[in-house]
């Protein structure tokens, strides 16, 4: 247990793999590995950046919390930058 | 949509909820913030509608290309909106290729040696 609080924590590749498939409009469009790797890689920014963003505005109010109100302020440019 | 691929969709919600939520506790952690789970939930839902984005544009990307697969070339074009984070996928990509080639040549010289072992 002591080792993985070391590892980065991340998506799995079969995960998003599956998620985007399940999006997709046509049956017969499928994800290469790579792909799957990089949207993955993708993933753990949009939601780092989700998460760093909305620590930051809830420091900026001087907040211990970080609160709906905080996430939903650095929604609309989170949206914008991706 | 089937009943079926409704439930793997929301098993699939719920391991992106996990996901994030563990996230968030190790930022928290590093900033002595705690994130409050009502935030969580919606840092995931975001990411999962998000996704359906994603997957919508990186198919149409791989149509216009005359594909059927989405490839790495598809997904860099999907992070063209940011300077940095595309070239961020950018140096994974190949990063990404630098591995696949090692992995070859690995693959390659034991198979070479393998052989200079039975001769």
């Amino acid at each position: 247990m002591a080792e993985q609080q070391d590892v980065e924590i991340s998506f799995r590749k079969d995960t998003v793999g599956k998620l985007l498939c399940s999006f997709f409009r046509e049956d017969k469009t499928r994800l290469s590995g790579d792909a799957a790797l990089l949207m993955a890689e993708m993933l753990n920014v949009f939601v780092q950046e989700a998460a760093l963003r909305s620590q930051k505005q809830a420091e900026s109010e001087d907040c211990d919390r970080v609160d709906i109100e905080h996430f939903e302020k650095v929604l609309p440019q989170l949206l914008l930058d991706f | 949509m089937s009943v079926d691929e409704d439930e793997t969709q929301q098993r699939l919600k719920a391991a992106l909820h996990y996901t994030v939520g563990r996230m968030c506790q190790k930022l928290g952690e590093e900033h002595h913030r705690q994130f409050s789970r009502q935030v969580i939930a919606a840092i995931a839902e975001t990411t999962f509608r998000q996704c359906d984005i994603f997957a919508k544009d990186l198919e149409a990307f791989s149509r216009h290309a005359k594909r059927s697969t989405v490839s790495a070339e598809d997904v860099k074009l999907l992070a063209r909106r940011s300077t940095s984070l595309s070239i961020y996928i950018q140096n994974k990509s190949e990063a990404l290729n630098q591995d696949l080639k090692k992995k070859n040549t690995g693959k390659k010289k034991s198979r070479d040696t393998e052989e200079e072992s039975r001769e």
